[in-house]
């Protein structure tokens, strides 16, 4: 084999390599960039005593965080539940790859179930929020934050 | 030294019955206690544990940050501006130190 056709061979045989690696990686994450469920279940089982599975994917949550955030120590992140304001007992927010997941919780009474603030995200993960109603469910949305620079180190 | 509070509303002065929100700036480093220093000590936790809003007394939001909150943080929330009052916002951090801040809220 000349010089030339082994170069195309092997760029094609790594650039299909490199490709395959991140599918499976991509599909085994269920889609998500970053996402650790495990270090998640730690924060989840210490705050609301519950598992990841018992959280239900909603789409009357709406959380808005920037997918790119260039510093880790300042992302803001929004949450707002499409619900009525007596029905929401508190929202709570973690981060998967953060050293303590949980990022904040706020009990409302009486305000619209709104709240605003900024966090810091450790390394690109996804961010999620967790809105508590009063009937006791939970209703999940998650949003993966890709950070070039992290916030906690 | 107490933490300085911030508090504004927006809009300034709602029609009764408008959403308003309220915008809580804390002036505080919330060090999350995973930062280390120049000589690589690492710097001891010191964040907001607690915030409490209160409404003419009345307890109306209350934050748990944790350690992962930025430093100098915003807390926002949204309500039904339905009559004038005095909101109340108090904080505590992990040293014990504490802030307090009033504001009015005034209708159109």
């Amino acid at each position: 084999m000349d010089r030339r056709k082994f170069l195309k061979a092997s760029a094609g045989a790594v650039a299909g390599a490199v490709l395959a690696s991140q599918l499976t990686s991509a599909l085994a994450q269920g889609g998500l960039e970053g996402e650790d469920i495990a270090n998640l279940e730690k924060g989840l089982q210490q705050t609301l005593g519950k598992s990841f599975k018992d959280l239900t994917p909603s789409q009357q949550v709406k959380l808005v965080a920037p997918t790119i955030a260039e510093s880790g120590a300042n992302v803001p992140v929004e949450i707002e539940a499409s619900l009525p304001a007596d029905q929401v007992k508190a929202i709570h927010c973690f981060c998967d790859k953060n050293a303590n997941p949980l990022l904040f919780s706020v009990v409302l009474n009486g305000v619209l179930p709104y709240y605003a603030t900024r966090v810091r995200v450790a390394e690109s993960a996804p961010v999620r929020a967790v809105v508590e109603t009063k009937d006791g469910k939970f209703l999940l949305a998650s949003q993966a934050v890709r950070v070039t620079v992290g916030g906690c180190g | 030294m107490a933490i300085n509070i911030l508090v504004r509303f927006n809009p300034a002065r709602p029609k009764a019955g408008e959403e308003v929100r309220v915008q809580i700036v804390a002036q505080h480093p919330m060090e999350p206690g995973t930062r280390r220093d120049s000589s690589g000590k690492l710097i001891p936790a010191d964040h907001i544990t607690e915030v409490n809003v209160t409404m003419d007394g009345q307890l109306i939001a209350q934050v748990k940050p944790g350690p992962g909150t930025s430093a100098n943080p915003l807390f926002a929330f949204k309500m039904k501006a339905t009559k004038a009052g005095q909101l109340k916002v108090t904080c505590k951090d992990l040293n014990g130190q504490t802030g307090e801040r009033t504001a009015d809220l005034t209708l159109a």
